[in-house]
């Protein structure tokens, strides 16, 4: 049920899914909401926590090492070795 | 009574109409817990569970913990077809009833195989959950508070002077905690997370120094659950010396392990107590696959596997 629900999670930019996230949180922690709507918000939270994961991870990925000349110019990039 | 550990009986008692209560499609109380949990006490490693059906219970019986007028209002809520609503999460259709009646007699059944001694302890498959129900308000998916009467007929029928409730989903009981505030002939012990539905559960609720709550803050875990059972609800419980002990299940951020950690502790105050004696009851738990896990958890440690 919670996959195919939250879907459209899977298209929202790390900033749009980190701020839905953190509305969530607020309000599962007023304690106000009914529960079947703290149920389901939750759930989409997971999801969008679990969206927010993937793209920190792919960003890391793509963190590259600038190299810079002797003028301590950037001239390129490389791949990280983060060893 | 007394058991050699591997002989230890546990009976589990299964609810053959839990589909006829309809909530509305995409509610997280639906007839596929029920299923998620059968599905995981299928296996050969579940071999050992007595197993037994729930038979109709007596609704009246309701009038043990709930107000007067409150059986006929669930009734006049009833729609001849369909699904009728009780408040934004509560849902009532025509079969509703029965399944709350089977509910009942599960858990009464369960808690007379207990207290005769026929089984060491027994755990209930059963919906809808009882906990949010109040004395003059069913909520939170609750239509009747099924541990609570079962706790009173304990009393009534089968003469226990003192029953203890310990409640570990992941949401407060505050119907339960309601019923029995002003009963110091009934314990009831809560963790939940908090805040959260329903808002209820501050530690500083003591009743008549009979409720103890436990606040667990968001992603606390298993240790910090851990920690508050050993030093201040398993105290407690001991000191309140039960003659039988229930116990309802669901979630926070525990793991199987968990549910099994609490119950074995719960067992050990049994044990020392109680001759044993603990009837378990399905409660809350809306993710399939951790309700699954956290039942056979539960149950494998009931049955001393």
């Amino acid at each position: 049920m919670a996959d195919t629900a939250h879907d459209d999670v899977k298209t929202l930019s790390f900033e749009a899914a980190l701020e839905q996230l953190e509305q969530i949180v607020a309000k599962l922690e007023s304690g106000k909401a009914p529960l079947a709507e703290s149920i389901a918000i939750y759930e989409r939270g997971e999801a969008l926590k679990a969206h927010c994961e993937a793209l920190l991870k792919t960003a890391e990925a793509r963190i590259e090492k600038i190299t810079l000349n002797r003028e301590g110019k950037a001239v390129g990039t490389e791949p990280l070795d983060a060893g | 009574m007394e058991h050699a550990e591997s002989q230890v009986t546990t009976l589990l008692v299964s609810q053959p109409n839990f589909a006829d209560h309809h909530t509305p499609q995409g509610h997280p109380e639906r007839a596929d817990r029920i299923r998620a949990v059968e599905d995981a006490l299928a296996g050969p490693d579940y071999a050992a569970l007595k197993r037994s059906n729930a038979p109709f219970g007596d609704i009246m019986l309701a009038e043990l913990v709930h107000d007067g007028t409150y059986l006929a209002r669930l009734r006049d809520a009833r729609p001849a077809e369909g699904i009728g609503q009780l408040d934004a999460d509560t849902f009532i259709s025509d079969g509703s009833m029965g399944v709350a009646a089977t509910g009942l007699g599960g858990a009464l059944a369960g808690l007379e195989a207990v207290l005769l001694g026929e089984v060491d302890n027994a755990f209930c498959a059963i919906r809808p959950p009882g906990h949010h129900a109040e004395i003059a308000l069913p909520m939170g998916f609750c239509l009747i508070n099924t541990i609570a009467i079962a706790a009173r007929e304990a009393q009534r029928k089968y003469g226990a002077e003192r029953v203890a409730i310990v409640d570990f989903d992941v949401h407060h009981g505050n119907g339960t905690q309601d019923i029995f505030k002003d009963d110091p002939s009934v314990f009831y012990a809560s963790s939940h997370q908090m805040p959260l539905y329903p808002g209820t559960g501050s530690p500083a609720e003591t009743g008549v120094g009979n409720i103890v709550n436990v606040a667990l803050p968001a992603h606390s875990g298993g240790e910090a659950m851990r920690e508050a059972y050993d030093d201040i609800i398993l105290p407690a419980l001991d000191n309140f010396a039960p003659d039988h002990i229930r116990d309802p299940l669901a979630q926070l951020e525990w793991v199987d392990g968990d549910f099994g950690w609490v119950t074995a502790k719960l067992m050990e105050v049994a044990h020392r107590r109680c001759g044993n004696r603990i009837v378990s009851l399905l409660e809350g738990g809306y993710d399939l696959k951790g309700l699954a896990g956290g039942v056979r958890s539960h149950v494998s440690t009931l049955l001393d596997l």
